[in-house]
C-alpha cells in the first residue's frame, strides 16, 4: 500500500471518528440537519484534497456537483416558467392564475421548441428562426440602452466645468485618464510621437486600475476561503 | 429552400432588431405594450434555451461512458447525481411536478447541503492558487508592473481594518485610487466596450454578422 | 538557497494561507471596521426611504453558491435594515442558483422580525433572461412575474398588488456576482425607469462599478466582504462578515509579505547573476 492510499484511509477514518464524536456529544443533531452538515463538510474536504494532489475523492465530489447543479437549474426553469406560465394557467382552478393564460403564448412555445431542433442534422435549420428572434430582438433592445447608459451618461460627468480646487484637479485627472485610455485602445493609429506619449499615460492609468482589480480579486477569493473555513470551524466542528 | 433556411431568419433578425430600437423611442402605449409582449416571449424562449446546455452536458458524459474513455466512471457519477436531484425535483415534496414548487423537501436539502458547499469550495480553492501565484510570479520587472504592484498593495491594505490600524494613509489612498485613476480607466474601457457592443448589434441586425445562424447546410 | 526559496513547494504557501485564515477565527477578536462613502450611501438611502414612510424595496439576487460567503452577509444585513423600518420587500432572482439562497435569507430574517409572507414581503423566484426580465418588469411587473415562487398570483399578494412596474419601487438593490449591474440593471432598468439603484457585489466586480457611482447611476455599493462588514456595523448587528475581517487582514498581510519577499529574492538573484 503506497503513501497516498495510507493517507487517504487515515483521512477517511479521522473524518468518521470526528463525526461520530460530534454526533455522540450532541454537537450535531442526529437528524437530516446534522446529516446535511456532515455531507457538506465531507464534500468540502474532498474538494480541498485537490490542494495536496488531484485524486479520486476530488473528482467524485466535482462530478456530483455538476449533476446536482444541472438538475437544480432544470427545476428552476420548469416550475416558474415552463409549468408556471405555460401549463398551469390552462389547467388551474385559481381564477387569478387562469387569467394570465393567453393563446399568444403559443408563439414563444413554438419558437422554444424549434430551438431544440438545433441538435437534428435534418431539421436543425428550423432553430435559426428562434435564434434570429432571440439575437435580433436582443441586439435591437441593446443599442439605444447602451448608447444612453454606458456612453452618454458616462461622458456627461467627465465633461463638467473646471475650477481651481481639489475637485477641479480630480476632474482634470479623470478626463486625462479616460481620454488616454481610449487613445491607448485605438490601434488603427501607430503609437508614436504625441499619440505614443498619451498612450503611455493611458497604460499607467490601466496599470493602476488592474492593480486595484488584482487587490480586490485577492480580497474576494480570500473571502470565499474564509467563509468555508468559518463553516468548517463553526457549523461543523463547533470550535468558534 | 434557401429562403427559409437563410433569408427568412435574417429578415426576422432585421425586423425584430429595428422594432427593438424603435420602441425605445416611441412613448405611445401601443409601442410600450409591444415591448412588454416581445420581452415576455423572449423570456420564455430563453427558458427553452436551457435544454440546449443540458443536452450538451448529458451527451458529453454519455459519450464518455459508452466509449469507456478514461474516467468514464465519473461521468456515470454525473448521471447518478443528476438522476437523484431530478427525482426530488419531480417528487416536489410529495406534490409532483405539476404543482407549484414546494418550500422544502429533498430538492432544497440537496441544494443547501451539496450544491452550495461544493460551489463555494470550488471557488475558494482559487485563494490558495492566487497566493501561490502572487509569490512566484508577481514581479516588478518593469515600471508598469511596479505601478500595478504598488496599487494592489495599497488597495489590499486599505480595504481591511489592519490598514487603518497601521496608518490612516492606507484607507484614504485606497479610496482615492478606486475613485480617480481606477474609475477613469474603467470608464475608458466601458466606453470602448459599449461602442463595440453597439457596433456588433448593428452588424447582427443588418445581416453582416451571421454566426448566430450556425454552420451546416445553407 | 534563494533559488530553493523561489521554487518552494506551493503546498507550504497553502499552509501559511490556511493558518492566516483559521487562527484569527479561533482567537475571536475584531479590529474596528472603517465605513466607506459607498456603503454609507446605501445605508442613507434606506434610511431616507424609511423616513418618507410606506416604502417598498426590490431585492434582486444575481449570485450563486460560489459567492455566498461574500454576498449572503450583506443580504442579511440589508434585510434586517429594511424589516427594522417596516419597509416592504419584494425579492426576485435573475440567477437560477440564487433561489435557495434567497429563500433561506428571507425565511431567516422575516422570522427574526415577525414579518408575514404576502403582507410584508414576497418572493417572486427566478425567471430566465437576465436583462429581458428587467425590460419586462419595467413595463409590467405582473407580466414578468404573474405568480410568486410558490404559485400564488402576484395580483393576489398584498405587497405586489399595487406595484405596476419598476418605477413604483423606492429602492432597487442588485446582489451581483457577475456583471448583472453594469450589463443588465443600469442599461436596461435604471437608465429608462430612473429608479434609485444600489449594488451589493463581490470584490471582483466592485472596481468595475465605480464609473456608475461617479455618474450617479448607482446610489451606492457594498463591495465584497469588507462592504458586508461595514453594513453590519452600520445596522449595529455584527455577523459573519465582521468576524471574518480579522482573518481577511491577517491573510492580506501574509500575502503582501509573500509578494515583497518574492520580489526581494528576485532582485537579489538577478543582481548576483549580473555580478557573475
Amino acid at each position: 500500500m503506497n503513501r497516498d492510499k495510507i493517507l487517504f484511509l487515515a483521512v477517511v477514518l479521522l473524518f468518521a471518528l470526528v463525526n461520530g464524536y460530534l454526533l455522540a456529544a450532541g454537537e450535531l443533531p442526529a437528524d437530516w440537519t446534522g446529516v446535511g452538515v456532515i455531507v457538506a463538510a465531507g464534500l468540502t474536504l474532498a474538494l480541498y484534497s485537490f490542494l495536496y494532489k488531484d485524486n479520486p475523492l476530488f473528482k467524485f465530489a466535482e462530478h456530483v456537483y455538476v449533476g446536482i447543479a444541472a438538475a437544480y437549474t432544470f427545476g428552476q426553469v420548469w416550475f416558474p416558467t415552463l409549468y408556471g406560465e405555460l401549463l398551469r394557467p390552462i389547467f388551474t382552478d385559481d381564477p387569478e392564475v387562469a387569467a394570465t393564460a393567453s393563446v399568444w403564448l403559443l408563439v414563444p412555445t413554438v419558437l422554444g421548441i424549434l430551438m431544440l431542433t438545433r441538435f437534428s442534422s435534418r431539421f436543425g435549420w428550423l432553430s435559426r428562426i428562434s435564434f434570429a428572434y432571440y439575437v435580433g430582438l436582443g441586439a435591437g433592445l441593446a443599442i439605444p440602452r447602451y448608447i444612453s447608459a454606458n456612453v452618454l451618461a458616462q461622458m456627461a460627468p467627465s465633461l463638467q466645468p473646471l475650477s481651481f480646487s481639489w475637485e477641479g484637479l480630480t476632474l482634470v485627472l479623470v478626463m486625462v485618464g479616460v481620454v488616454s485610455v481610449l487613445i491607448y485602445f485605438f490601434f488603427s493609429v501607430e503609437h508614436t510621437g504625441a499619440v505614443g506619449v498619451v498612450s503611455k499615460v493611458g497604460i499607467w492609468f490601466l496599470m493602476v486600475s488592474f492593480g486595484a482589480s488584482f487587490g480586490y480579486t485577492i480580497m474576494g477569493r480570500l473571502s470565499l476561503l474564509i467563509g468555508r473555513v468559518q463553516f468548517l470551524l463553526d457549523d461543523w466542528l463547533h470550535l468558534m | 429552400m434557401l429562403f427559409l433556411r437563410r433569408t427568412l431568419p435574417m429578415i426576422l433578425a432585421f425586423v425584430t432588431g429595428i422594432i427593438g430600437i424603435s420602441i425605445y423611442y416611441v412613448p405611445h402605449s401601443s409601442a410600450q405594450g409591444l415591448e412588454e409582449v416581445l420581452a415576455r416571449w423572449l423570456r420564455i424562449v430563453y427558458a427553452f434555451a436551457f435544454f440546449l446546455g443540458l443536452f450538451s452536458l448529458l451527451n458529453l458524459h454519455w459519450r464518455r461512458v459508452r466509449a469507456r474513455q478514461a474516467g468514464w466512471g465519473y461521468s456515470l457519477i454525473v448521471y447518478l447525481s443528476f438522476g437523484l436531484m431530478i427525482f426530488f425535483v419531480l417528487y416536489n415534496d410529495g406534490t409532483g411536478p405539476f404543482s407549484p414548487q414546494a418550500r422544502a423537501g429533498g430538492y432544497q436539502w440537496l441544494f443547501l447541503n451539496v450544491q452550495v458547499p461544493c460551489g463555494a469550495t470550488m471557488f475558494s480553492i482559487l485563494a490558495f492558487f492566487i497566493s501561490s501565484a502572487a509569490y512566484r510570479t508577481f514581479r516588478a520587472r518593469t515600471p508598469e508592473a511596479a505601478i500595478l504592484l504598488v496599487a494592489a498593495v495599497i488597495v489590499m491594505l486599505g480595504r481591511v481594518p489592519v490598514g487603518a490600524y497601521i496608518h490612516d494613509f492606507f484607507p484614504a489612498a485606497a479610496q482615492w485610487l478606486m475613485d480617480v485613476p481606477n474609475m477613469a480607466a474603467k470608464r475608458g474601457i466601458l466606453l470602448g466596450v459599449s461602442l463595440g457592443i453597439v457596433a456588433t448589434s448593428l452588424r447582427i441586425i443588418f445581416g453582416i454578422e451571421r454566426s448566430y445562424l450556425g454552420g451546416g447546410e445553407e | 538557497m534563494i533559488d530553493r526559496l523561489l521554487n518552494i513547494d506551493r503546498r507550504i504557501i497553502f499552509v501559511f494561507v490556511f493558518i492566516g485564515v483559521a487562527v484569527p477565527l479561533l482567537l475571536d477578536f475584531n479590529l474596528p471596521v472603517k465605513i466607506t462613502p459607498s456603503s454609507q450611501a446605501m445605508y442613507d438611502r434606506i434610511e431616507q426611504v424609511a423616513a418618507e414612510g410606506e416604502g417598498i424595496v426590490l431585492l434582486s439576487f444575481s449570485y450563486g453558491p460560489s459567492t455566498v460567503p461574500e454576498i449572503q452577509p450583506m443580504v442579511l444585513s440589508i434585510l434586517r435594515h429594511c424589516f427594522s423600518h417596516d419597509l416592504k420587500v419584494v425579492a426576485i432572482c435573475l440567477w437560477p442558483d440564487a433561489v435557495g439562497l434567497a429563500q433561506q435569507a428571507l425565511e431567516t430574517v422575516s422570522a427574526e422580525y415577525g414579518k408575514e409572507y404576502g403582507a410584508d414581503y414576497a418572493f417572486m423566484g427566478y425567471k430566465p433572461g437576465g436583462a429581458i426580465v428587467i425590460v419586462n418588469m419595467g413595463q409590467d411587473l405582473h407580466s414578468a412575474y404573474p405568480q410568486d415562487n410558490w404559485g400564488k398570483a402576484s395580483s393576489e399578494l398584498e405587497v405586489t398588488s399595487n406595484i405596476h412596474s419598476l418605477r413604483d419601487f423606492d429602492f432597487v438593490i442588485d446582489f451581483a456576482a457577475g456583471n448583472s449591474v453594469d450589463h443588465w440593471w443600469v442599461p436596461y432598468g435604471q437608465e429608462k425607469y430612473k429608479f434609485p439603484l444600489g449594488a451589493g457585489c463581490t470584490a471582483v466586480v466592485a472596481p468595475d462599478l465605480k464609473p456608475y457611482q461617479n455618474s450617479g447611476q448607482l446610489v451606492g455599493m457594498l463591495g465584497g466582504l469588507a462592504g458586508a462588514a461595514e453594513y453590519e456595523k452600520l445596522v449595529g448587528q455584527p455577523g459573519s462578515a465582521t468576524a471574518a475581517m480579522t482573518s481577511q487582514s491577517s491573510t492580506h498581510l501574509i500575502l503582501i509579505a509573500f509578494i515583497v519577499l518574492g520580489n526581494a529574492m528576485y532582485f537579489i538573484s538577478r543582481r548576483s547573476a549580473r555580478s557573475q
